[in-house]
């Protein structure tokens, strides 16, 4: 891979890449974390954390010198948690067609 | 202590810079609206002459309730809310919940009643239309409109301040990663060095010094800004299958079993000097959940208690006006989740231990300024003999940074004269304009830059000066009058005024231009890690 492109792949995960994958990190957050005392934590963290999730992607992307590392670090967040999204989407339609049936 | 290497810190260095030189100007004015918002309050009481000191809460309110409610279409009676406007007025909001193409919105009558608890005046129509700003709040609302959007129409301002914030997180963790000395920067001050050696490190000790607290700001900015915009709707979508209602029940809702019998009010005098007693100071706001119905819930919201962050907040069975339980924030029992979101507010505005906290605040808030400042004008320094078509962004930093505070204390001007006529709201914006327009109007006709410079100061510090006689000349209460009424603030503000005012006007007319003003032909690449 050329420096030049290196460098757009860079720029492209420390941008618009950082700010797709905070906001999926965002909503699968809501699959895994535990809901806590008022059933809220699993709402409230990530919603409070998201700047610092599309922080800590930024710089990941301008500072860890192996690129490859810094695609798979995203796309794997990508990946994981659009897949709880997908998930409990799958459940809730599920849940929609056994309460009608 | 960091220590990147060398390729890594100068790229840092240049994400460093071009975060403040592409966004620059517009943080600036986010920061600098938002240090004045810090005072929001006592702006708001200096400039409208507030000598009411009683709270509405501490004034009967449960008759006035009753005769609202019976006056308003029974549509509008499935919620109330009740907060302070003005010189302690009430104000009282009946509405319902309505869903607006997928979008939760609320409608209903806005009632703004007057000292003896008449209406002054009653507004129809969405929260977003009933709630702009009125005559005598009309420049601390110009002021936190501002800071909060830029004026620009929601969601669009709000994402472009979120924005904002998320280029000052960058800054401000960018500039803890290029420090290779941050100690001993944050103690260094050669005067003696050449002008722009002695700007990097004025730069340095004020950016060092105040790096946690801009943290603290784009941190909890961005996620102001963020919250409804796109939070609310992405966690609605994850969580709730898009019912962006449903999670705003989860979160803030009272979670109580639905009983819509007819049941009328309780005593709401009762329940508000309860309440008042058990949190150790009156409510700032009062929400009625399920009007008239035998599951009303009425949630009383207070100032943090001496000592605490969070703001106290109690549950009453409406119906009853039996004392429930304490309330957290967010949720119906205390949590992680709702605890880390209910401080995010006090950290943002800087409330939490009274006039301290706000004078912290203000002072680091006024920090941020000057770093955002002198950060552009060491950035144009050091690439002016390389580029001399940067002449314009120069001039713009200039119109930016000291025509800004022009605009304002120009428009506070106008909000004073135009408040007893009634057009405050309408001249407070125009004047802005006005006094913006100048300054564009200087920074094309001065003949250097450093002129422009003091021209800008010099007006702004002369309308600051002339402000407090000018809120006399108005009809403002006189400092014995303000004191006798227990409201120093307005005394504050106008002895704030003069000295910043006086001070200013000085170093311009002793030719002390401030740090800020770098002279153009001090430009040459400073020998440094950056």
């Amino acid at each position: 891979m050329g420096r030049t492109s290196g460098k757009w792949i860079r720029i492209f995960f420390a941008g618009p890449g950082a700010i797709v994958v905070a906001l999926v990190v965002m909503a699968g957050m809501t699959r895994w974390v535990p809901g806590g005392a008022a059933g809220i934590d699993n709402l409230a963290l990530p919603l409070v954390l998201a700047p610092l999730i599309w922080a800590a992607l930024f710089f990941h992307a301008c500072l860890d010198r192996r690129l490859g590392r810094v695609v798979l670090v995203a796309l794997g967040l990508l990946v994981v948690h659009g897949a709880l999204v997908g998930w409990g989407f799958l459940g809730a339609s599920r849940h929609a067609v056994g309460g009608a049936a | 202590m960091i220590r990147l290497p060398k390729d890594e810190t100068k790229l840092m260095v240049a994400v460093h810079g071009w975060s403040g030189i592409v966004l620059g100007l517009l943080l600036y004015a986010v920061v600098l609206t938002g240090t004045a918002a810090v005072f929001a309050h006592e702006i708001g009481a200096w400039s409208a002459g507030h000598v009411e000191t009683r709270s509405a809460f501490a004034r009967p309110l449960d008759g006035i309730i009753r005769r609202l409610s019976a006056a308003t279409p029974a549509r509008y009676r499935e919620a109330v809310n009740l907060f302070e406007i003005g010189d302690h007025r009430l104000g009282v909001y009946f509405h319902r919940d309505e869903m607006d193409g997928g979008k939760p919105i609320d409608r209903g009558i806005y009632y703004q009643l007057d000292g003896a608890g008449r209406v002054a005046k009653a507004v129809r129509g969405t929260g977003e239309e009933v709630f702009g700003p009125r005559n005598d709040d009309a420049l601390s609302s110009f002021l936190v409109d501002t800071h909060v959007r830029l004026h620009v129409p929601n969601p669009w301002g709000l994402l472009l301040t979120g924005i904002l914030g998320l280029a000052m997180l960058v800054a401000a963790i960018s500039g803890v990663l290029i420090h290779r000395h941050l100690f001993k920067d944050i103690f260094t001050l050669r005067r003696n060095a050449n002008p722009v050696l002695a700007e990097r490190d004025r730069h340095s000790v004020a950016g060092s010094w105040s790096l946690p607290f801009a943290f603290v700001l784009a941190f909890t900015g961005s996620f102001f800004s963020f919250f409804g915009t796109v939070g609310m709707p992405v966690l609605a979508m994850a969580a709730f299958g898009g019912d962006v209602k449903a999670l705003t029940e989860t979160v803030y809702g009272n979670a109580a079993t639905s009983d819509p019998r007819p049941v009328a009010i309780g005593d709401l005098d009762r329940l508000v000097a309860d309440a008042s007693r058990r949190a150790g100071a009156e409510p700032t706001f009062v929400a009625i959940e399920n009007y008239g119905r035998a599951d009303a819930a009425v949630t009383t919201y207070h100032p943090a208690r001496a000592g605490g962050i969070e703001i106290t907040t109690l549950l009453y069975d409406g119906a009853t006006g039996r004392f429930v339980r304490v309330k957290p924030t967010i949720g119906t029992r205390p949590s992680a989740g709702g605890t880390l979101t209910g401080i995010m507010a006090p950290l943002h505005f800087g409330n939490f231990a009274g006039m301290l906290s706000k004078a912290v605040w203000f002072a680091l808030g006024y920090a941020m300024c000057y770093v955002t400042l002198t950060g552009l004008r060491l950035w144009l320094a050091r690439r002016r003999e390389a580029m001399r078509s940067l002449e314009w962004l120069d001039r713009s930093v200039a119109i930016v940074g000291f025509g800004l505070p022009l605009a304002l204390v120009v428009s506070a001007a106008a909000f004073l004269v135009a408040m007893p006529l009634g057009t405050a709201v309408y001249w407070t914006t125009t004047a802005f304009l006005i006094g913006s327009a100048i300054a564009i109007g200087a920074g094309f006709l001065s003949p250097s830059r450093l002129m422009l410079d003091r021209l800008l100061q010099a007006g702004t510090g002369l309308v600051m000066v002339l402000l407090p006689p000018l809120r006399l000349l108005t009809g403002g209460p006189n400092w014995l009058v303000a004191l006798r009424a227990t409201q120093p603030e307005i005394v504050a503000v106008d002895i704030a005024l003069l000295v910043a005012g006086g001070w200013m006007t000085w170093r311009v007319a002793r030719g002390r231009m401030g740090s800020v003003s770098l002279p153009a032909a001090a430009g040459r690449p400073v020998a440094s890690a950056r």
